[in-house]
């Protein structure tokens, strides 16, 4: 049987390894669907009835917080005595750190930040990602086991965990030898306010088309009044309108809310890409040749601000 | 004198993504495409010159790059931003390397050419396959520490580096021990040639080396070296029934709010 490993909550990041845990138990019910947990105790860990055939509890009270140097050790030495066909780490900026120490330390191949996942009729991992700036897609294998693939957050929709009984709990203590280590973490501040993409159903966002960060605050007030999360092109938190944690697309994030609404954004593929699973896209820019008005559902040629204005007007809070 | 402290910046010649072009197969045409360095590399390289100028008296900065004869030209640039030497590895043997087998191949440069070296500093991410995966593959193979998303040094001393690494989740204050490696996330400005070091960059000489002149293991470079393969590639499209509304399409708007379940008119 085919043994999938999941390294989850790395950082304190539920989310992404839940969409990765959920879209294998969907998915693939013939796998054997385990994960390994970061923890500094042995307490009953909420992944224990999640529907999990193994959860390994990696314990030690240097896992506080994430270590490049710390962690890495620990998960080579655990797949090196619990071996799995397949391994998925969620490209969290802490996920896509760790997973290409591990991979390098195995000599094992690598698909980096995937939107896609499937398994073949020989149980390989297809891992799909795009490539090129987000304009083209490519389907990608590996020759050697474990098989990893670190999965962009968003990008498999969560829907629910399969809750099956009799999840096996290991705990397992990895030694460090903190005299050895060549790094030490001064500080750690986990940034407050993080982006809950996952549950926003509307999304709201500006490009470069706003002209002005004075023009990208209306992004913010429409969504006060809509509950709308705000979002943001490449290009706009560049330019300094935005922070870098609402950006969308490539080295952003993937999104997949019921409706998302592109105020001045071009469409870069890289945006494309991170919008592509939306349910209805609508766009406003003045251009009509904008990539982005080619591939949304509706497409409004017309002043992103003076749209924008209009629209905050329109709604009570 | 004293022993300098080096250095080393890898750096990529990528196709412009912004400017790609299709063939009629939705493959990507490859001919005419611009190569430019990764712009991410251009950071490292900024860093490396901003150490030597303000932080370290002795320091030398070498420039490697792995790939074809024409990176030559982004390696010149790479001296003209500032770099003292170049190296290219360029081999058959190279090619079709994925990220493992890359870091392997410039772990061995590394070790066979400049194992005295006190710091890396590589681009976060190249522009073309943004796997973000090389340097801490590397990294391990040399068994040193790295850093990514070095936003600022703190500090550098001839034994350590205190840097602050900020991520989109996070940031904090690392220290490692040196030898190290740091990742460089895109400055969005950067510097320019010098008309000095633009002359001096038409002088002096890359140095080329292949497969044998860092004793690379041929099984693992290059294709053979590499566990993962391209099973297909595709233009990334999704197509919707695109509607264009002209007027009335505040009202438009405001329906597809109400209907995903958004505000109150």
């Amino acid at each position: 049987m085919t043994r999938i490993l999941v390294f989850a909550e790395i950082s304190g990041d539920k989310e992404p390894s839940d969409e990765i845990i959920s879209y294998c138990m969907k998915n693939f019910q013939n796998a054997e669907i385990n994960a390994a947990v970061f923890t500094t105790n042995n307490d009953t860990h909420r992944l224990s009835a999640t529907g999990l055939d193994n959860l390994y509890l990696l314990i030690n009270e240097n896992f506080l917080n994430y270590s490049t140097e710390i962690y890495k050790k620990a998960a080579v030495d655990f797949l090196k005595t619990h071996e799995h066909d397949i391994v998925l780490i969620p490209a969290t900026p802490s996920g896509r750190d760790l997973a290409p120490g591990i991979a390098s330390a195995l000599n094992a191949g690598l698909t980096a930040d995937c939107t896609e996942i499937s398994l073949d009729e020989d149980n390989l991992l297809n891992a799909t990602r795009p490539t090129y700036g987000g304009k083209l897609m490519a389907t990608i294998l590996s020759k050697t086991t474990p098989q990893f693939a670190t999965i962009r957050p968003g990008a498999l929709k969560f829907s629910g965990f399969s809750g099956k009984e009799n999840t096996k709990i290991t705990e397992i203590y990895p030694e460090i030898d903190c005299s050895k280590l060549k790094t030490s973490i001064i500080s750690y501040t986990k940034k407050q306010n993080i982006t809950d993409w996952a549950n926003a159903q509307i999304i709201v966002a500006g490009g470069r088309g706003l002209g002005s960060k004075e023009n990208f605050d209306l992004i913010y007030k429409l969504c006060e009044k809509i509950d709308a999360q705000p979002a943001a092109s490449r290009c706009a938190v560049e330019l300094g309108w935005a922070d870098a944690a609402i950006q969308i697309g490539q080295t952003g994030s993937s999104v997949s809310p019921k409706l998302y609404i592109a105020f001045g954004i071009s469409g870069a593929m890289q945006h494309i890409v991170g919008i592509e699973n939306a349910d209805r896209i609508i766009a406003v820019n003045t251009d009509r040749n904008a990539p982005i008005m080619k591939i949304s559902d509706v497409s409004i040629p017309a002043d992103a601000v003076t749209v924008l204005k209009t629209l905050i007007n329109e709604f009570y809070v | 004198m004293d022993k300098k402290f080096k250095i080393l910046v890898f750096i990529k010649q990528v196709p412009d993504t912004d400017d790609i072009k299709w063939t009629e197969n939705n493959t990507i045409q490859r001919e005419g495409l611009d190569s430019i360095i990764n712009p991410y590399d251009l950071s490292a390289i900024q860093t490396a010159v901003e150490i030597k100028k303000y932080r370290v008296k002795n320091a030398e900065i070498i420039a490697a790059s792995m790939g074809p004869a024409q990176a030559e030209e982004a390696l010149k640039q790479a001296i003209a931003l500032g770099a003292d030497r170049a190296f290219l590895l360029c081999d058959r043997k190279f090619s079709g390397s994925d990220t493992l087998a890359t870091a392997y191949t410039l772990s061995r440069f590394v070790k066979e050419k400049e194992p005295d070296f006190n710091l890396i500093i590589c681009g976060q991410q190249a522009i073309d396959g943004d796997t973000a995966q090389t340097p801490a593959s590397m990294a391990e193979k040399l068994n040193i520490p790295h850093i990514n998303g070095c936003k600022s040094i703190e500090e550098l001393t001839d034994n350590s580096i205190t840097a602050i690494s900020e991520t989109k989740t996070s940031i904090s204050k690392i220290k490692a021990e040196l030898p190290a490696l740091l990742t460089i996330d895109a400055k969005g400005t950067y510097i320019q040639p010098r008309i000095n070091d633009y002359i001096r960059s038409q002088d002096t000489k890359i140095i080329t080396l292949t497969s044998g002149d860092i004793s690379a293991d041929k099984e693992r470079t290059g294709y053979a070296g590499s566990p993962t393969y391209v099973k297909k590639a595709y233009r990334a499209m999704k197509q919707r029934k695109n509607t264009i509304i002209e007027e009335n399409y505040i009202e438009a708007i405001k329906n597809e709010i109400t209907s995903a379940g958004g505000g109150q008119t």
